[in-house]
């Protein structure tokens, strides 16, 4: 059954070329559920869908292919199962970490056209952009916090890669540390507001007896029962309006659950177990002072007179959205997250401070995530060359997104469009010369790491000493005066399929050097050390300390590639009327305890 | 009354569920809109099942509706939901007075026109948007709306006064912020708009934009309003005849009829009226996104036109 509007789209013969297309797409949370559904409408012949998470309750209002049924159950197949519906596309699911190599090695990557990134989290971005660089595939980044999202092709060699422009770290907690974990009042925090007071006041999804659960396996049942009923009970303890049930809200959430908790061993091995807050009691007496942290019987007494109050107005309400203006709710979420805090044995704040810090925490938006996807889906049409009557374009023509109106930076773009800038020639990742070094097991277990280490100085024409570092774990295996390791053989030193080897110049010398090399350590069948064909260029040596503020036309910069210069002039990326682009801020840090939580 | 609050007693009124609709209706149930109803008289046909996820490929032949309405009611139970697959053209005047806001997708310009003059007859917030293959437009008349925000005061007071067109600050309150002890200001920019059939008529960029901004301006924009000319839907278009259509909307908009090319006529003349799926969820997630604001938080909303091109990706706003 032929895709009409694709077709009409793109014709007949790239049409064809789509269904025979193998994507990776990466992540199926927020945007991912939205970009599954996307590519799947569009065609796409074989869609692989990665992610290692489970649902979560969190996830149902935004994330539209998860109900309350998939809890508990990965993301990954769930979604799958989910469009399956409508697909005519290959679904394969991996509920897996895309950053395994044993699963998925730098040869499993090669079979797709175009990578797809929508995750969460830096360190599997960078991931996939590296794997993309080595294998020249397309890219797809892309990412939301709020109301601000972002998406960037990039095409390696031609195009900034993700590494380009610095990235801060955003900080995101797994659903465990909240649920299960909790190390820092924040985490409490989120607990209180995203999960707790969500689920007793916001909860859309509740759920009928004689809903198709999706499985019919027993025990299955009984478990999405079990969760289903104890939700369900604490729903309707507070939809009661009976002020007296509060204790029994009470008791489930900073008792019996905590005692579950506990009883699951390998939680504390390395972690203070937490004590149940057993035999309270509520005397009324209310502490109205916001800036001074409350003992434990006030935070007790505020929870109980909060729920009364929101148990009362939920009869006329319906829902209640958390707000931090809004002082029922705020201090609900204060009183719930300083209990638990105190059960976990972590400091308490005062009432001001949590409302600083909740209402500092991003939600996820979902018609951002869906306008994201939207134009994710629809931007790799054209980097995979498949319109019709578009002539292909150049890189460098190809243009990013990123939301304007809705990131308040302009009132008459509703998106910036920049065209794609060239590489960063100063790039950690991009800038580097790289390639794929394939050894025999036997290999491996054998050969010793100054064997590699010579070869490389041979081929890359290093005319001096070298340093060797491990990337993915940041070891350093071997530099001037660190020889110990070059006797071992490369098993020894835990170089294996996946390792990414760098390996720098460490000549003193003013004049030049040869430029790093990093080469990523696959396993296969040829003895003997076939170092791949790459120009690794002569650079000048890091001498002088870098003026970041002053890289100026004419002053050449520490690591700057002095042969085999390009004079293409670098596109100037043109924004209406804001410098901190919402890409920027879609990736931002904890500074004011922006936390981005999907 | 908290902007949840007004989100959830809200009555929103869909019309068609096509590929853009069902994209619609998928954020809003999702966001939690109080009263959803959905009117659309289709059957399933095989192109539905490209652009709409809540259809299944055994479905083809029944009602649109029926089919999709218990896999949307299944992502949040709490939204009342409900149903009418009559031909909305049908509806007396009086159904469009029930509803506190009104999202009409895939309809005809004459068509839109009428709705349009029944949503200002009743004094109901009104959305039209619609998709022509890689591109698409939203054109949005709220009547006259508030819109309060607030923002960090600088050095200059914000001035009362027009700022464009069809927007004017008419109220701005200074407010010291606790928590950051730093001095805020409310401001209330009135947004003025117009029916969409005066719009057609009179609707134009002179003026309003810089000589690059007219260079760089997507061909999309013409060609969405010559596409408008045909009021009927788009049975009539060939390439020739758009080409004429769109150098006519050049002379209103005040663009230069010599930037239009040719591989944009030959595109918009392919695709007129066609609904492809990331270009519905752009549509889509931008039309819902402004609904809920304008039901919720009130902040600036959409004046009052925009055009996507999907090729450049280039999303302007327009005030005609
Ligand atoms: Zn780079």
């Amino acid at each position: 059954m032929a895709n009409a509007s694709a077709v009409r789209l793109l014709g007949q013969e790239n049409y064809e070329r789509l269904r025979s297309s193998r994507v990776l797409l990466v992540g199926a949370g927020g945007i991912g559920c939205e970009l599954l559904k996307n590519l799947v409408l569009m065609g796409f012949g074989e869609i692989h869908i990665v992610d290692l998470d489970i649902i979560d309750l969190s996830n149902l209002n935004r994330q539209f292919l998860f109900r309350q049924r998939d809890i508990k159950q990965a993301k990954a197949t769930t979604a799958a199962r989910a469009i399956e519906h409508v697909s005519n596309s290959k679904l394969v699911a991996h509920q897996a970490n895309i950053m395994d190599v044993n699963q998925f090695p730098l040869a499993w990557f090669s079979q797709f056209s175009i990578f797809f990134n929508a995750l969460d989290n830096l360190e599997a971005r960078r991931y996939v952009n590296q794997m993309a660089q080595y294998l020249r595939k397309p890219l797809l980044e892309s990412g939301t916090a709020g109301f601000d999202g972002y998406i960037q092709p990039i095409i390696p060699g031609a195009t900034e890669c993700f590494d380009c422009t610095t990235k801060e770290t955003p900080k995101t907690f797994p659903v465990c540390t909240i649920r299960s974990t909790p190390s820092q009042p924040i985490h409490c925090i989120v607990w209180a507001k995203n999960f707790l007071f969500s689920q007793l006041f916001a909860s859309s999804g509740s759920m009928s007896a004689d809903e198709d659960l999706g499985t019919d396996n027993v025990e299955e049942i009984e478990r999405i029962r079990q969760e289903t009923n104890e939700l369900h009970e604490l729903q309707e303890l507070i939809r009661s309006g009976d002020k007296t049930r509060i204790r029994d809200v009470f008791e489930k959430v900073f008792v019996k659950d905590i005692e579950k908790l506990l009883a699951i061993e390998e939680l504390w091995k390395a972690r203070e177990k937490p004590t149940p807050l057993y035999n309270f009691k509520f005397d009324e007496k209310i502490n109205k002072n916001l800036n001074t942290v409350w003992t434990i019987q006030e935070q007790v007494n505020a929870f109980v007179l909060a729920t009364e109050k929101l148990m009362q107005r939920l009869s006329s309400e319906k829902q209640i959205e958390f707000d931090k203006d809004d002082p029922d709710t705020l201090l609900f979420v204060a009183a719930a997250a300083n209990i638990r805090a105190s059960v976990f044995k972590l400091p308490l704040k005062s009432v001001f401070d949590i409302k600083q810090i909740a209402g500092g925490i991003i939600p996820a938006i979902a018609t951002t995530n869906a306008i994201i996807a939207g134009l994710s889906s629809l931007a790799s049409l054209r980097v995979l060359n498949l319109l019709k009557n578009q002539p292909k374009a150049n890189p460098t023509e190809l243009n990013m997104a990123f939301t304007a109106k809705a990131s308040n930076m302009s009132n008459n773009r509703y998106l910036s469009n920049p065209q794609l800038g060239p590489p960063n020639p100063r790039c950690p990742v991009c800038s580097i010369a790289r390639g794929v070094l394939t050894l025999s097991q036997n290999d491996l277990d054998t050969m010793r790491l100054s064997e590699l280490v010579g070869a490389v100085q041979e081929k890359y024409s290093y005319s001096g000493e070298v340093s060797v570092l491990d990337k993915s774990t940041q070891r350093l295996l071997a530099d001037f005066d660190f020889e110990d390791l070059l006797n071992k053989t490369l098993a020894e030193v835990k170089v294996a399929r996946g390792t990414i080897l760098l390996i720098s110049d460490e000549q003193d010398s003013e004049e030049s050097i040869r430029a790093p090399v990093e080469l990523y350590i696959e396993q296969g069948e040829p003895e003997g050390i076939n170092l791949p064909d790459i120009e690794v260029p002569l650079i000048k040596p890091a001498v002088v300390e870098p003026d970041e503020t002053n890289s100026e036309e004419g002053v050449s910069m520490p690591g700057e590639i002095i042969l085999d210069e390009d004079d293409k002039n670098p596109k100037k990326r043109h924004l209406d009327d804001a410098s901190e682009t919402p890409a920027k801020k879609a990736l931002k840090t904890e500074e004011e305890h922006v936390v981005i939580l999907d | 009354m908290a902007a949840q609050a007004r989100m959830r007693s809200a009555k929103v009124l869909l019309i068609n569920l096509g590929g853009l609709g069902t994209e619609i209706a998928k954020n809003l149930v999702l966001s939690g809109v109080g009263f959803l109803s959905l009117v659309d008289n289709h059957d399933v046909s095989e192109g539905d099942l490209s652009t709409q996820f809540f259809l299944s490929k055994d479905e083809i032949g029944t009602k649109r509706l029926d089919s999709a309405i218990s896999r949307i009611q299944d992502m949040n139970p709490r939204v009342t939901l409900t149903v009418d697959t009559e031909d909305f053209r049908q509806k007396p005047d009086s159904f469009y007075g029930q509803f506190d806001l009104i999202i009409a997708t895939d309809v005809s310009t004459e068509e839109a026109i009428r709705v349009n003059q029944l949503t200002r007859k009743f004094n109901v917030p009104f959305f039209l948007c619609g998709l022509n293959g890689l591109s698409g437009f939203i054109f949005v008349d709220l009547i006259r709306f508030d819109a309060t925000d607030e923002k960090l005061k600088s050095s200059v007071k914000t001035p009362l006064g027009a700022l464009s067109q069809n927007r004017e600050v008419v109220e701005v309150t200074e407010y010291l912020n606790e928590e950051q002890s730093e001095v805020y200001e409310r401001i209330v920019t009135r947004n003025a708009y117009k029916p969409f059939e005066q719009v057609l008529k009179e609707g134009t960029l002179k003026g309003k934009l810089t000589k690059r901004q007219v260079k760089r301006l997507t061909n999309a924009v013409p060609l969405t309003f010559a596409l408008f000319s045909y009021r009927d839907g788009y049975a009539a278009v060939t390439r020739h005849d758009l080409e004429q259509r769109a150098t006519d909307a050049c002379v209103q908009l005040g663009l230069p009829s010599e930037n239009l090319k040719q591989e944009y006529v030959e595109q918009f003349s392919q695709q007129a009226g066609l609904e492809f799926a990331p270009v519905s969820a752009v549509i889509g997630g931008t039309v819902a996104q402004d609904v809920i604001n304008i039901l919720g938080k009130k902040q600036s909303p959409l004046n009052n036109f925009i055009v996507l091109d999907g090729i450049s990706l280039d999303m302007h706003i327009f005030e005609l």
